[in-house]
C-alpha cells in the first residue's frame, strides 16, 4: 500500500519535470495546426465537399484526416523524445533511480502523461471538425454521436503509437537517435495506409485509419489489438528495465 | 586577434621578429580557419552513428519498390517507360519526406553534441569565431545530406539491379541521368537546410525547433500547388523531382524549371538565414 502511494506521488513529479521544456505549448500549437487543416480546406475548396452525399463528418474525415493524423503522429514522436530527454540530458535518470520507486514506474508515469496529452490535439481537432460541419453542411441528426465515436476511435488508435515511441525513446540516451528512428518508422509505415486488419494495427500506421472504413466487428478487434499492443510495450519496457540493471 | 597573440616584439625590427619566430615556433597562434573548424566538427560526430540514420532509410525505401517493381509495367495514361517510372516513384518519398526529416535530425544531432556537458560554453572560451563555427556546422549538415545523396543513388542501383533480375527487364538508367537528377534534388534542398539551421539556432527549446521542422514538411506538397510555392523552401526538392517527371510525361507537370522567381528567392533565403544564424549563434551563452 505504502509503495503504491509512493509511486503515485512520484509519478506526479513527471508533470513538474516538463515545466520549461515547452511540452504543453508544443501540443497546443500542433493541435491548433492540425485543427486548421479542415478549416482551410473548407475555405478554399468548399464546393467539392458540400456537393457530396453522406455524413458530413465522414466527408470531412476522408478529405482531411491523412494530414491531421500525420501531424498527430509527429507530435507524439516529438513529445515522447522530450519526455525521456529531460531524464537523459543531464544524467537525471541516475538520480531518478535512487528514488524509492520502481524503475518501471517512470515509464508508466510518462505514458500516462503522453496519453493525456493526446487528448489536447484531438479535442481541438474535434471542435474544428464540428465547426466545419455546422457551418457548411445542412443539419444532420445524430452528428454528435458519430463524431464522438469516430474521434474516440482515433484516440484509441493513437495509443499504441505513443507507447511504441515512448519505449523507443527510453532505449536511446541521445535525443537525435530516437528522433531519427521514430522519423524513419513514420516514413516506412506511411506506406501502409491501406491493407488488411493486421496492417491497420501496426503502430505508426494505425492512426491513418478511420472508423467508417471498418465494420463493427473489425473495429472491435482493432481496438482489442491496440490495447494488447500498449500492454505489450509496457511489458517489454518492464523487462528492459530489469535487464538494464544487470548490464549497467 | 593575430597581432595581439603572435609575437610580443612586433614593434621591433623585421629581422628580430623573424628570429623570434624561429626561436619559439610554439608561441605562434593562427585562428582556426573554416576548413579546420569543419574538420573539428566532423571529429565531434565521429561516434554518433549518424551514418546508420542516413543509410537505413535509403535502403529500406528502395527494397520494397524493387520487390514490387512489376507495378511499373502497368501502362497508365501518361505512357512512361517502367524504368523511368521506377526511378521517379522511388525518389518521391525521399524528396518529400526523408530529405527534410534527415536535415531536422542532423540539426538536433549537432546541437545535442554541443549542449551536452556545456560544450558550447567551453568552445566560447577558445579563440574561435562563433560565426565561423556556425558556418562549419552548417557545412556538416550539407556534407551529411551529400552522403545521403550518395547512399540513395547507390541503393537505387542496387534496387534497380535486383528488380531487373526479378522481372527480366532492364531497370537501370544511365548514371549521368541518375546523378544529375539526384544532385539537382539535393541542391534544391540547400535553402531548406539553411532555414532549418536558422530555426534550430534561434529556438533553443528542442521540442519547438524539431516540431516546427517536422510540421513544415507535412504541407509541402499542398504548397507546391499554390501560387506561393517559390516562397516555401521546403517544397523545392519535390519541385525539382516534378520537373523531372514533366520531362518524361509533359502532361503531368511543366518540364521547365522556372528559374526567375526560384533562383533569386532561394539564394536570398539561404543567405539571409545563414546570416541570421551566424549572428545569433550562441547568443544565450554569451549573455
Amino acid at each position: 500500500m505504502m509503495t503504491t502511494a509512493n509511486t503515485l506521488t512520484l509519478s506526479t513529479l513527471e508533470t513538474r519535470k516538463l515545466k520549461r521544456t515547452g511540452y504543453v505549448p508544443a501540443f497546443l500549437g500542433g493541435g491548433l495546426l492540425a485543427a486548421m487543416v479542415p478549416v482551410l480546406n473548407m475555405a478554399v475548396r468548399r464546393e467539392i465537399y458540400v456537393s457530396q452525399s453522406g455524413s458530413p463528418f465522414h466527408i470531412l474525415m476522408d478529405a482531411n484526416w491523412q494530414l491531421m493524423a500525420q501531424l498527430n503522429i509527429f507530435l507524439l514522436v516529438c513529445g515522447a523524445c522530450i519526455l525521456y530527454h529531460t531524464e537523459y540530458a543531464d544524467n537525471g535518470i541516475q538520480r531518478a533511480e535512487t528514488l524509492p520507486m520502481k524503475a518501471s514506474g517512470l515509464f508508466l508515469g510518462k505514458l500516462c502523461i503522453l496519453f493525456c496529452s493526446c487528448l489536447l490535439p484531438l479535442c481541438l481537432e474535434t471542435f474544428s471538425l464540428l465547426a466545419c460541419c455546422t457551418r457548411y453542411f445542412p443539419k444532420t441528426p445524430g452528428l454528435g454521436a458519430v463524431m464522438l465515436k469516430g474521434m474516440a476511435f482515433e484516440l484509441a488508435l493513437l495509443l499504441p503509437t505513443a507507447a511504441a515511441m515512448l519505449f523507443l525513446s527510453s532505449l536511446c540516451r541521445n535525443m537525435w537517435m530516437c528522433l531519427g528512428t521514430g522519423v524513419i518508422l513514420v516514413f516506412l509505415t506511411s506506406m501502409l495506409r491501406s491493407g488488411n486488419l493486421v496492417l491497420a494495427a501496426v503502430p505508426f500506421a494505425a492512426p491513418y485509419r478511420m472508423l467508417h472504413q471498418f465494420t463493427a466487428g473489425q473495429a472491435g478487434r482493432l481496438l482489442l489489438l491496440s490495447m494488447g499492443e500498449v500492454a505489450l510495450f509496457c511489458i517489454i519496457e518492464w523487462i528492459y528495465t530489469k535487464l538494464r540493471r544487470c548490464f549497467q | 586577434m593575430k597581432s595581439n597573440l603572435t609575437i610580443p616584439y612586433s614593434s621591433q625590427t623585421g629581422s628580430m621578429e623573424i628570429a623570434s619566430r624561429a626561436d619559439c615556433p610554439k608561441r605562434q597562434f593562427s585562428p582556426l580557419g573554416l576548413l579546420s573548424l569543419f574538420g573539428v566538427e566532423l571529429l565531434k560526430i565521429r561516434r554518433s552513428k549518424i551514418f546508420w540514420i542516413l543509410l537505413i532509410p535509403a535502403v529500406m525505401m528502395w527494397l520494397p519498390s524493387a520487390l514490387n517493381a512489376d507495378v511499373n509495367f502497368v501502362i497508365d495514361a501518361y505512357d512512361i517507360s517502367p524504368d523511368y517510372n521506377f526511378f521517379i516513384q522511388g525518389y518521391m518519398g525521399m524528396a518529400w519526406f526523408m530529405l527534410p526529416a534527415t536535415l531536422v535530425i542532423c540539426n538536433v544531432l549537432l546541437h545535442q553534441t554541443e549542449s551536452a556537458h556545456r560544450g558550447l560554453l567551453k568552445c566560447l572560451s577558445l579563440p574561435v569565431s562563433t560565426a565561423k563555427m556556425c558556418l562549419a556546422k552548417f557545412l556538416v549538415t550539407v556534407l551529411l545530406t551529400a552522403v545521403q545523396l550518395f547512399f540513395s543513388i547507390a541503393s537505387y542501383y542496387g534496387a534497380a539491379a535486383l528488380a531487373s533480375r526479378l522481372y527480366k527487364y532492364d531497370f537501370l538508367l544511365p548514371p549521368a541521368y541518375v546523378c544529375r537528377s539526384a544532385a539537382l534534388i539535393y541542391l534544391a534542398a540547400l535553402p531548406m537546410a539553411a532555414v532549418f539551421w536558422m530555426v534550430s539556432v534561434l529556438i533553443r527549446t528542442p521540442v519547438f525547433s524539431v516540431g516546427l521542422g517536422l510540421a513544415s514538411i507535412v504541407p509541402s506538397v499542398l504548397m507546391l500547388n499554390t501560387k506561393f510555392w517559390c516562397w516555401y523552401p521546403m517544397d523545392y526538392p519535390f519541385y525539382m523531382l516534378m520537373t523531372e517527371y514533366g520531362r518524361i510525361a509533359p502532361e503531368v507537370y511543366d518540364a521547365n524549371v522556372q528559374l526567375f522567381p526560384l533562383l533569386p528567392v532561394s539564394i536570398g533565403v539561404t543567405l539571409l538565414c545563414l546570416a541570421i544564424a551566424c549572428l545569433r549563434y550562441s547568443h544565450e551563452e554569451k549573455l
